[in-house]
């Protein structure tokens, strides 16, 4: 017994000592309790309630585009989106799916299934699995895998151990690759930042049936968009320019010059023409909506800081119904042409012209038609009235004559032989024929090559005799030459407000400087594009003066109703570059010259614009040009070039004509440079007395605005629900 | 005179059921409440959960009442045939065989899954039992047969003790489930504790356990890069980082993540509590391992020190049957299952209130979860199974 009792009084105090332990242990439990939930219980409510402001953007529509006349050339088109906007710390992986999973339920991305199958990649689909086979995929990581690798790193192993026979388990139907196509779309957005996930062919019903839902979408919302509408289609695209989509962004080699003007990363910019130009004005004022979040979360606040605006409209300079009926007669006359000789105008494409009011800078039309001989369609390609240079040939005779003039190389009335130019050991120079004794005026109403080689010649300090050698020739003044072309805007920045404007190509002088330098008298050696030509000609029809060519007028506010313009926020003047150093009476000399060129016989252009009413002047070009492949000459081709203005007196429209590479013809060519510029003359002279009659014919395309579709969605919302009550009073 | 015949009536302890019954609906409580935190899961189906908690609950009662139906002696005679079947359980795991009914989650291998269900089986919980038995069975025999105790008989005891305990607690640390082998270990020392094993080899284990702990203590705090070499070769990186978070929620933010929100959430309950369905803060895994914290945001400190005393009631009648009980091998049995209990408990509520680093390990009766549930019951049963065929000796 006594062992028994022993043990007997042993074990139950070793039980006490247990109790005690126990006893000293909860004890602990409470009084740690007590320190986490009365000592410092207050400061974790506090740091509960602890708040978080975050700003969101959210993009307003951009300006408009009108014509001179005030007639809509550029719309925002409402699209119905459907966008999604993550919480504060972005909604988890699950989440997103589930979200996903319901609205898949209500919309369909892509076009068909073959474009959903392309949308979804072995890893979105290895994503999907391993969202809905966690804790399997989490067990294949090794133990050394789980110790060694980043939390990516073994989310990337654990994506690599999926197998084919892994996704061969899901049945891959085309309702789960939209499924996924959403997802995908919701993983790429940002916490509070609008993303959109559907903005193409939004259905009214798909619209609809997500509004209706938005309570179990938590994040998702339905609202309208805005496209790009260009009302006039294709004409006059080009320099309106284009915008980026949201999903493009900024673009990602400008992004920080972007970001610090505080753009987001999906804002739409403008990347090229008038949207690029004029972005800052264009874009809007976004607003801005600061939202309240706590620990959780959750928003538990919003407020608008900064009210949006939708960016000032811009009105421009061309005369729409003018671009329109330019570009027609471009496109005929080019199309005539080739009709004409198709063998030998093989390598025409092109046919350029601008248009602009000389005393202003206004560009009235820009118009550049290209032919593709292949597909044997016209295109509408004006962006090469700045991009591309060509040789104009004598259209630039008038900047010769008075560079010789105000070099007093030449003298006022200056009376010159067109005998050829022979100088030994080199092919003569002639006029296209010979034209006898000519005065400066003459020389340029018959377009005397000769004359303007004299004039070359003596700048360059050279002495001519016939069949010698040129002797004293200072290759320096050929700068001074191209010098004083700059004065017109040839080889120069027209100043334009496009982001890009070529200023031609300069030919290389180092190899018989003297005879290039006869060339570019002519217009045979550097390029222009057709925009240096219309600035050319409007500094000598503006007396001199060289104005900046410009294609916006105005800036104005949003207008509140939509038949009437907004309030005008800035306008532009008439911005004149510089004033050529030549003397008045020079200019007008060579304004004289023009003027014959056109309207008395004999001269270069008269038959085909003599009988115009409207008092014209200008200047032909012929330019020798050649096709190259591989730098060897296969053809001949030649330029055929008009600059020209009206009325000779208060000149208040100037045009450039540039038809690149037509075949060399020896008659029966179609007069395609004059063909064009008289008849846009006349168009313009015609639209003018219309409008002096009639009034501008204002007749602006209908567009449903975005307040009148939201109005439809509306009611037609409010009618399902009504017919919803019905049914539930029928049930 | 006292009969040998057990009084049904008088011997079913109703105060321990009573306890278990406001676990209960503590535990159907919280598990129902979980949905009201902020951004729950959509896939939390509350009134599931609850009903299956539910019929864990009738599932694992009837279980007491068979339990209590055969005498517990009857435990002793299969003791061995339990362990057993413990231990091929847990190898049967170790080697993933049959591969389609083992079931791995959280990189950890430690369920069997019952095919074609989401039904799992976690064999650890029902070792924790397995093993108290046989090592209690041990015990008992070890005593009997060495009546006179020496240090050679104690260390005997106390090799035979450890030899069993090792396998089963080597299985599951391998899994790896810390938590599990914890308690395993926990239940272990509660039963040397109590195995009349004398003082001077207790204060020598405890010595050598402690003196090895501050070693590897010493050596971390001031060679932490060639002692984390060597311990990280014993998987030690996990633990580490539990310390960490543990010791800098802050800072540990990946480790401590679940502590700042456990403490925020614990913390803000204040005094008093938010009352009824006010939870402000989300936790991850709420509804097992976290579930402490519903109550105490939702309670307070009155709600939270309430739970806390069941559990202490709890063991405290758990105690007091084991000293009631005139039979050695109950005793040893309810001191294994004290070490279960307390350290659960404690762990559980102690790593959301940062007295302790952070293991999962659910918190008995209340976390939602079949297999504790049930082992836990099992457990009450074989206690109440105890207390009712306690021989009551008058003048003893």
């Amino acid at each position: 017994m006594g062992n028994k009792k022993k043990k007997k009084t042993q074990l139950p105090f070793r039980l006490n000592i247990l109790f005690i332990l126990v006893f000293a242990l909860f004890s602990l439990l409470i009084l740690q309790l007590g320190v986490v939930q009365i000592l410092n219980g207050e400061e974790a409510q506090e740091k509960i309630d602890r708040t978080t402001d975050t700003t969101s953007k959210n993009s307003v529509p951009r300006g408009k585009m009108y014509d001179r006349f005030g007639r809509v050339i550029l719309d925002n088109e409402p699209v119905r989106s459907i966008i999604y906007t993550p919480p504060k710390g972005g909604d988890s992986a699950e989440k997103r799916l589930d979200i996903a999973e319901k609205l898949a339920t209500y919309i369909t991305l892509g076009e068909d299934s073959e474009d959903r199958q392309n949308m979804i990649r072995e890893r979105d689909k290895k994503e999907y699995w391993y969202l809905l086979n966690t804790e399997e995929v989490q067990g294949r990581l090794s133990a050394q895998e789980l110790e060694e690798l980043s939390t990516a790193e073994q989310y990337q192993a654990m994506l690599d151990k999926i197998t084919a026979e892994d996704l061969a388990q899901i049945e891959w139907t085309d309702e789960l690759y939209n499924e996924l196509a959403i997802k995908k779309e919701l993983d790429k957005a940002y916490e509070l930042s609008p993303h959109i996930i559907k903005n193409e062919n939004v259905t009214e019903e798909e619209y609809a049936k997500v509004s209706e839902h938005l309570s179990e979408l938590p994040g998702i919302d339905a609202t309208i968009n805005w496209d790009r509408d260009f009302v006039n289609g294709n004409t006059f695209a080009n320099f309106i320019g284009k915008v980026t989509t949201s999903d493009q962004g900024v673009p990602a080699d400008q992004a920080p010059y972007y970001n610090s003007l505080g753009y987001s990363r999906n804002d739409r910019v403008g990347t090229s023409g008038l949207e690029e130009q004029y972005e800052s004005v264009l874009r809007g004022r976004k607003e801005q909506v600061r939202f309240t979040t706590d620990q959780q979360g959750n928003v538990v606040g919003s407020e608008v800081v900064v009210e949006g605006q939708r960016g000032n409209d811009l009105e421009l300079t061309i005369d729409m119904e003018l671009q329109q009926a330019v570009d027609q007669i471009v496109q005929e006359e080019l199309k005539t042409t080739i009709e004409k000789h198709p063998e030998q105008n093989k390598y025409m494409k092109d046919a350029l012209v601008a248009m602009m009011n000389p005393q202003t800078g206004e560009v009235l039309a820009l118009s550049g038609i290209s032919y593709d001989q292949e597909t044997e369609e016209f295109s509408d390609q004006s962006f090469r009235v700045v991009y591309d240079a060509h040789r104009p040939g004598s259209t630039v005779k008038g900047a010769s004559v008075l560079a010789g003039l105000d070099s007093d190389v030449i003298s006022e009335g200056e009376r010159m032989d067109d005998e050829c130019i022979r100088i030994a050991s080199s092919a003569p120079k002639c006029s296209w024929q010979y034209l006898g004794v000519v005065d400066d005026i003459d020389a340029l109403k018959r377009s005397s090559n000769v004359y303007m080689f004299h004039i070359a010649m003596r700048l360059g300090e050279a002495t001519y005799r016939p069949n010698e050698r040129l002797v004293g020739y200072n290759s320096d003044k050929f700068q001074t030459f191209r010098n004083y072309y700059s004065q017109f805007g040839l080889g120069v920045e027209t100043g334009v407000d496009l982001p890009f404007e070529s200023t031609g190509y300069k030919g290389s002088i180092d190899i018989n400087a003297a005879g290039k330098q006869m060339d570019f008298s002519i217009g045979q050696f550097d390029t222009y594009t057709t925009l240096q030509l219309a600035q050319y000609v409007s500094t000598i029809a503006n007396d001199g003066y060289r104005v900046r060519p410009r294609l916006v007028n105005k800036v104005r506010e949003p207008s509140l109703s939509n038949d009437q313009l907004g309030p005008v926020v800035e306008a532009y003047n008439t911005d004149v570059l510089n004033r050529i150093t030549m003397e008045q009476d020079y200019i007008e000399r060579v304004q004289e010259g023009f003027r014959r060129v056109m309207q008395e016989s004999r001269g270069t252009a008269a038959s085909y614009f003599n009988d115009a009413p409207y008092n014209p002047a200008g200047k032909t070009g012929t330019a020798e040009n050649g096709i190259y492949e591989d730098g060897e000459l296969i053809e001949e081709t030649v330029n055929l070039s008009l600059v020209g203005y009206a009325p000779f007196d208060n000149p208040e429209v100037v045009f450039a004509v540039i038809v690149p590479n037509l075949g060399e013809i020896e008659s029966g060519r179609h007069p395609v440079n004059h063909m064009i510029g008289r008849r846009i003359l006349d168009k313009y002279f015609e639209l003018k007395e219309e409008r002096a009659s009639a009034g501008v014919d204002d007749d602006l395309p209908e567009e449903e605005t975005a307040e009148e579709l939201e109005l439809d969605m509306q009611t037609e919302q409010e009618q399902q629900q009504a017919e919803e009550q019905q049914m539930d009073i029928l049930d | 005179m006292s009969t040998n015949k057990p009084n049904s009536n008088m011997r079913i302890d109703y105060s321990l059921i009573f306890i278990l019954l406001l676990l209960g609906i503590v535990s159907c409580f919280a598990i129902y409440t979980v949905q009201f935190q902020p951004s729950v899961p959509s896939t939390y189906d509350a009134s599931g959960l609850v009903i299956k908690q539910i019929m864990w609950y009738i599932a694992g009662s009837m279980l007491v009442v068979l339990i209590m139906l055969m005498d517990y002696d009857r435990f002793r005679q299969i003791s061995w045939i339990l362990y057993g079947f413990g231990i091929v359980t847990l190898l049967m795991i170790f080697f993933n065989f049959p591969a389609p009914i083992i079931h791995e989650a959280n990189n950890a291998r430690s369920w069997f899954i019952i095919p074609g269900t989401s039904t799992t089986i976690q064999p650890a919980e029902f070792m924790k039992i397995f093993l108290t038995v046989i090592l209690a069975h041990i015990i008992v025999s070890h005593n009997e047969k060495f009546k006179t105790r020496t240090n050679q008989t104690d260390l005997w005891l106390l090799a035979k003790l450890l030899g069993l305990s090792f396998p089963p607690m080597g299985l599951i640390a391998v899994q790896p489930d810390l938590g599990g082998f914890l308690v395993l270990a926990a239940i272990v020392a509660c039963m040397i504790l109590v195995s009349g094993i004398r003082w001077r080899i207790l204060f020598a284990i405890t010595a050598t356990v402690t003196i090895i702990a501050g070693v590897i203590v010493f050596f971390y705090i001031n060679y932490p890069d060639a002692t984390r070499d060597v311990l990280y070769n014993v998987g030690f990186k996990h633990v580490e980082s539990r310390f960490l978070g543990w010791l800098y929620p802050e800072t540990y933010g990946d480790s401590g993540y679940q502590l700042t929100r456990a403490i925020m959430a614990i913390g803000s309950g204040q005094l008093t509590g938010k009352g009824y369905a006010d939870i402000q803060v989300y936790i991850p895994e709420r509804h097992t391992d976290m579930i402490f914290s519903v109550i105490a945001e939702q309670y307070g400190f009155f709600g939270a020190s309430f739970v806390v005393t069941l559990f202490f009631l709890l063991i405290y009648r758990l105690i007091h049957i084991g000293l009631q009980s005139n039979d050695p091998f109950g005793s040893f049995m309810i001191a294994g299952f004290i070490g279960m209990f307390t350290f659960q408990t404690f762990q559980n509520i102690g790593m959301s209130i940062q007295l302790l680093p952070i293991t999962g390990l659910p918190l008995p009766f209340i976390s939602y979860g079949g297999s504790s549930t049930l082992t836990y019951l099992i457990a009450i049963g074989i206690v109440l199974n105890i207390h009712y065929r306690t021989k009551e000796y008058m003048f003893d």
